[in-house]
């Protein structure tokens, strides 16, 4: 009572809990949040790959900072990671195991929680194969923990239908780098964004996705910046040259680049005719690329293109990297190819500055890529080689026919494969499907099908929501292990708080579930307590692999901020780029490969009845599904729904302004009441949405195509039709000159072709 | 392998000079003359908003209290389109409408350039909220006071960067070292505007802004589409409007006393008090409006610039002669000692009127900063002699009644025209025409039924109700007049109520470009 007089009149300004106080790392800092102690760790978030600290006090996560050491980072920090201890504390923690009794979720011990998952899952591989278990993994996890459920997946439960979500973000870049490079594993260095003479960011919203990236670009003094986009995003605001290409006619764009690098003699010849494979086949492919052609697929004129061509040749080091505006794509993995080719036409790889760059969505997309059986055997293995599959069982000391020697299906097809009741448990570790996967509402009923659906996540995203078991998993900041950004960098992160409540760290619960199949904790998991356990075998098994982390401990990754692979006797100190003199490339013969690839018009073009080009993407503010970020206040606000941002012609004929509700709709489905932002950034007939939102879900739009290689959904383009209030049916289509007819006839053979190249793949 | 990332990190800083990332800053000791102030690189800046949430971290802020904000403009198109970003905290002005309006004196600005808010002295009126043209001093609910950036400056001291400084990846903001005289000598004009800011020399602002070398001609904020009124000061509604009314009833009393000179019948002391009552119970009701009401009489500290510390004085002083003045009345002194008395009285409360006007005349909201605003300010005065009028009637001054509600209906036609004025005068092409369209825009879209009712309560009340009592009392019938005038009086004053409700929500400030979704975030 007193208090409330107190505060009505304003005695009480609360100075204490706003006064600062000094702190001997940081300097001045809130003083009511002056953390007990500053935890050295890496951020969560996205697979830049931040060195940071976490303050706790009293046990509880209140403070992260950025380490001014780190290389990365530099002391700063995005607005998601400054934030990032909230997310420990989010009221949408899972903090108990769950099981579905009687159509409602309860809290279990983790006995009884572990004992139904597993007598289900040895149900179902009795009766129907251990291939009918199904697992849906994640780039969140830490190494170690993406090893340790790579190793149960494939050597404890036998089955190899287990996939990645990052299947819906890198896969692209993987198997690009494989079709070219011979392996996985990108090339460069943050350090060659500050050094290139021009760095070029194709289908890469830094600004919004990497914002700390921008560092590296400012310590460049003479930087030049291309940025590839069909979209004015607020990173094209630092180019110097801005290429707003039509949608999805990239691979084309980089195809009509290298045509006229041959054409104009711009090319290494002496670096082509030492290490790389395929020329000549590429010069005669490219025939179809002629300028005028490619201007006219892209939209870009030919001057342009020749002063991007030009580009390549004119400056010393050039850097291409990019994100998901490539991979995201039914081309993706060959127009990864095909920036690739640009880099070895010129010799432009392996050198301080040069390369092709895939800048990572997740924490640790790379670790699971390295580690995590999925696209390969640990250590970028190839599936079905006798020797490699009997090299890696004798290391870790399995019998050798529990080593897997094909890839199963990925992630896309698991889908398919319990749509067609062929799969009938799923484990989803750590990825929220129900708002990230294409086509929300096919997945829904697919999902429904199954006869389990195990979520181990540490939030109660969409898909947690309807599982019947629930693993409550530790998160970022409670658990420890090594994250690989983008750039190789493996980090180390530590545990600076206990999970919260029940909940156990992913390498926990998977040892422990482990124990409830008949000695599949001996044979795999002896003597393993900690994630470092799984660290020395990795160590092990990646030594001498192109990710070779044999030289690593714990304690150099401390030190230095992080070592980029390979790190062995030869590199102690790690390696900053590969392909130098000293890492030849990972084929057979030691050269790369230039890969005649061919582009094709999209499978779903804009036509009657949905005549404009949906895009989707990110905001700075949001992490992909929000599990993580719809909590912290300050983020959510900033962007608290999803928008569609549309080009003043296209509102104008929808009779709308900023603020005006409108739905989209394809032939999949409709989305309902998303907010319009009239922007000159959208070409006109071309829309944006963000996808993080449950509440507006725009993967109820998107396509069900996939690059045949790599099984990346297209994203990036779905043709969708917009309502609104006063123009329900929409906006009419509009014919336009016929680009790239060239392409359209040679499509069909075009397509053959990739699906043979998709049997090889395999 | 080179260097470490340590090593790297001092070079990087040596090579570039950048700020970003560093938790400690190499700012050269400031000489004689020379002050710190922001730099903002317009051209650096991606609106990743890393600044915005390191501030709240720094400062322990709620996540809707922000001291810096990042805005989005938009112009050209596509795909030459330009977006351009604006992080903005403070512009730690050399003449800093917060701090020259601050009735507390709870603004200092430092030698070294920061404008600091002294948390303690700050009674939370908030009244640096409406003058600041930037929008940059917030009122903090929990803390009942009003917050702002103050530059980090405990930070600063020992030669710790900012948090935003230290917090921005692309080195968009920096602390600078400059001298005043030099600045306001050219540059800026050249260096210290923003597109959708107030002209930097409206308060001498100190931030340098690098902006693109060709902008389109207009840049559009992204929350234009965004339209709020503002808060609707219920507690100012009424303390303007009962103090304005004893004015005005104070007025018709001392006429009443000047014509009984002449014959008149004088007025007693009950129609003294009455006109000290509207006063009496409308000025501590202010004091509800502050966050904290048990200092509200340090609102008098700052009367050497602060036109609220010039109301709070004068009103106040009114009010207590007001009520002396009944005294006078009480113990029936002579005339001529009431009347100068009175007069003196009158005075201060014409002055106090006007300070209280004139804490609306603000660059910072283009709606207030008009003339019609203090002509309707004395215009409302009406009101208080429709009341005297009314008491006239029924205490039985018939004869002082009549000249009294001719008074009060001439008064009225002159608040009606000050009114339609008012409304007209939103049209005007003028620098903030824009802002003034926006209220426009609040009237018609979003009170079209308060501005309705303010026009038919005006008519009935102020015109028609008075009118006819004037006619039914020179029919003799006094009761039903009195009944009939107080009803005018109830009425006029529920539409003065009204039209000064409109009067602050109807209020658009000068502000920066807002975020799409979070708008101005004021």
């Amino acid at each position: 009572m007193i208090d409330k007089v107190k505060n009505f009149l304003g005695l009480d300004i609360k100075a204490k809990k706003y006064a600062l106080s000094e702190d001997k790392v940081f300097g001045k800092i809130a003083d009511e949040r002056k953390p007990d102690k500053w935890v050295f760790s890496t951020c969560g978030y996205c697979g830049v790959g931040c060195g940071l600290y976490i303050g706790v006090k009293d046990g509880k996560a209140v403070y992260t900072k950025g380490n001014p050491k780190h290389f990365v980072n530099m002391g700063t920090l995005c607005p998601k990671g400054l934030s990032e201890h909230q997310m420990i504390n989010s009221p949408e923690r899972v903090t108990e195991p769950m099981l579905r009794k009687e159509g409602k979720l309860e809290p279990v011990s983790w006995d009884e929680a572990y004992s139904k998952t597993a007598e289900t899952f040895k149900r179902i591989a009795k009766e129907h194969g251990p291939k009918a278990v199904g697992i849906i993994s994640t780039g969140q996890l830490l190494t170690e923990e993406f090893y340790t459920l790579g190793k149960f997946v494939q050597l404890g439960l036998g089955t190899n239908n287990f996939d990645g979500n990052t299947t819906l973000c890198m896969a692209s870049a993987v198997a690009g780098y494989k079709q070219s490079l011979g392996s996985d594993g990108p090339v460069g260095s943050y350090e060659d964004f500050s050094v290139a003479d021009v760095v070029v960011l194709v289908g890469a919203n830094i600004a919004d996705n990497h914002p700390i990236l921008m560092l590296h670009l400012n310590k460049n003094p003479n930087k030049k910046v291309i940025v590839v986009d069909p979209r004015r995003s607020k990173t094209s605001q630092i180019a110097d040259i801005f290429v707003p290409l039509k949608a999805r006619t990239d691979l084309a764009l980089f195809n009509g680049l290298a045509y006229m690098l041959i054409e104009q003699g711009w090319i290494d010849e002496a670096y082509i005719k030492e290490k790389v494979n395929g020329f000549s086949e590429l010069k005669k492919h490219l025939e179809n690329y002629p300028p005028q052609e490619v201007a006219n697929i892209t939209g870009i004129d030919v001057k342009t293109l020749y002063e991007l061509a030009r580009q390549y040749a004119a400056n010393d080091k050039v850097t291409t990297a990019w994100t998901m505006g490539v991979n995201q794509s039914a081309m993706g993995t060959d127009t990864v190819s095909a920036i690739t080719n640009l880099h070895l036409l010129t010799g432009k790889i392996g050198k301080p500055g040069c390369g092709p760059f895939s800048i990572t969505g997740q924490c640790n997309a790379m670790g699971t890529r390295e580690s995590g059986f999925t696209s390969s055997l640990p250590g970028y293995r190839p599936y079905g080689d006798p020797a490699v599959t009997q090299e890696y069982a004798d290391i870790v000391g399995v019998p050798v026919d529990r080593v897997p020697t094909e890839r199963g299906y990925k992630y896309a097809e698991i889908i398919d494969a319990i749509e067609r009741g062929e799969i009938k448990a799923l484990w989803i570790v750590a990825t929220n499907p129900l708002v990230s996967f294409v086509d929300q509402e096919k997945l829904r009923k697919t999902l429904a099908k199954l006869d389990l659906l195990v979520v181990q996540d540490a939030f109660m995203g969409d898909t947690a929501q309807i599982a019947d078991v629930v693993f409550a998993a530790a998160t970022w900041g409670e658990k420890e292990g090594t994250y690989t950004n983008s750039e190789r960098r493996v980090n180390r992160a530590n545990k600076a708080v206990e999970p919260l409540g029940n909940a156990k760290s992913d390498f926990d619960i998977v040892v422990e579930f482990s124990r409830y199949f008949d000695g599949m904790d001996t044979l795999l998991f002896e003597g393993w307590k900690t994630p470092g356990d799984a660290f020395e075998e990795w160590k092990r098994v990646s030594a001498g692999q192109l990710c070779d982390y044999s030289g690593m401990t714990y304690e150099l990754l401390e030190e230095e901020g992080g070592v980029q692979w390979p790190c062995n006797a030869q590199f102690p100190k790690g390696t900053k780029r590969l392909y130098t003199e000293e890492i030849p490339f990972r084929t057979g013969d030691g050269k790369a490969k230039l890969v005649s690839a061919e582009w094709m018009p999209m499978k779903e073009p804009v036509r009657a009845g949905f005549p404009v080009m949906l895009n989707t993407g990110r905001t700075v503010e949001q992490w992909h599904t929000r599990t993580k970020t719809r909590s912290i206040d300050i983020l959510d606000q900033l962007a608290p729904e999803a928008w569609v941002e549309l080009h003043p012609e296209d509102a104008k004929t929808l009779q709308v302004r900023s603020g005006d509700r409108i739905a989209l709709s394809s032939p999949r489905g409709r989305v309902e009441d998303v907010v319009v932002k009239v922007t000159q950034t959208m070409r006109p007939g071309n829309v944006f949405v963000p996808f993080h939102f449950n509440t507006q879900l725009v993967n109820t739009l998107t396509q069900p195509e996939f690059d045949p290689i790599s099984g990346e959904p297209n994203y990036k383009q779905t043709a969708v039709q917009l309502h609104s209030q006063n123009v329900p049916e929409g906006i009419a289509m509009q014919e336009t000159e016929i680009s790239g007819a060239l392409a359209h006839e040679r499509c069909d053979k075009a397509r053959e072709y990739r699906y043979e190249k998709t049997k090889e793949a395999r | 392998m080179g260097q470490t990332p340590l090593e790297s990190f001092i070079t990087h800083k040596a090579d570039t000079g950048m700020q970003c990332g560093s938790y400690s800053i190499d700012l050269p000791e400031l000489q004689a003359g020379e002050q710190y102030r922001f730099h903002f690189d317009a051209t650096a800046c991606v609106a990743c908003r890393c600044c915005e949430v390191a501030c709240n971290e720094q400062n322990n802020n709620p996540a809707d209290i922000k001291w810096r904000r990042v805005g989005e403009m938009e112009g050209g198109s596509f795909p030459d389109t330009l977006l351009m970003f604006n992080s903005m905290s403070c512009n730690h002005c050399i003449d800093p409408a917060c701090l020259i309006g601050c009735p507390t004196e709870s603004y200092i600005k430092f030698d070294n350039g920061i404008v600091f808010h002294d948390d303690d002295a700050c009674i939370g009126c908030q009244y640096c909220t409406w003058n600041c043209p930037y929008g940059v001093p917030t009122y903090h609910e929990e803390r009942k006071i009003v917050t702002k950036c103050h530059m980090c400056h405990e930070r600063l001291d020992v030669g710790q960067s900012p948090a935003c400084v230290q917090a921005c990846p692309a080195g968009a903001i920096e602390i600078e070292v400059f001298r005043p005289e030099e600045w306001l000598e050219g540059a800026i004009d050249a260096q210290g505007n923003m597109p959708d800011l107030v002209d930097a020399r409206v308060t001498n602002a100190t931030t340098r802004f690098t902006l693109p070398e060709s902008m389109p001609e207009t840049m559009t904020a992204v929350d234009d589409y965004q339209l709020k009124p503002f808060h609707s000061e219920m507690p100012l509604v009424f303390m303007t409007v009962l103090t304005q009314m004893s004015l005005g009833a104070f007025f018709a009393l001392l006429m009443g006393v000047f014509f009984s000179l002449f014959g008149g019948q004088e007025p007693g002391w009950t129609m003294a008090a009455l006109v000290l009552l509207p006063a009496a119970f409308g000025l501590p009701l202010s004091a509800l409006h502050l966050g904290r009401p048990a200092k509200a009489l340090s609102a008098m500290k700052n009367i050497k610039s602060s036109w609220l510390s010039r109301e709070a004085l004068a009103l106040g002083l009114f009010t207590g002669l007001m009520t002396l003045n009944v005294g006078l009345y009480l113990i029936s002194a002579p005339t001529i000692a009431k009347l100068l008395f009175g007069g003196m009285t009158l005075s201060v409360g014409i002055y106090g009127i006007y300070a209280q006007g004139m804490i609306y005349q603000i660059t910072a909201r283009p709606s207030w900063n008009r003339k019609t605003t203090l002509l309707k300010f004395f215009g409302t005065a009406y009101t208080g002699v429709f009341l005297l009028a009314a008491a006239a009637l029924m205490l039985g001054y018939d004869a002082a009644a009549m000249p009294m509600m001719a008074l009060g209906m001439l008064a009225a036609l002159a608040q009606g025209f000050f009114t339609y004025e008012d409304r007209r005068d939103l049209e005007r092409k003028s620098p903030h025409g824009e802002q003034l369209q926006r209220t426009k825009r609040l009237y018609t879209e979003f009170f079209p039924k308060q501005t309705r009712l303010r026009t038919t309560s005006f008519i009935v009340g102020a015109l028609l109700l008075p009118l006819l009592a004037m006619v039914v009392l020179s029919l003799g019938a006094q009761g039903v007049a009195a009944a009939i005038m107080l009803s005018a009086w109830l009425i006029a004053t529920g539409s003065e109520l009204v039209d000064r409700f409109l009067f602050y929500v109807t209020s658009v400030p000068l502000q920066m470009a807002g975020g799409f979704f979070v708008g101005k975030q004021r």
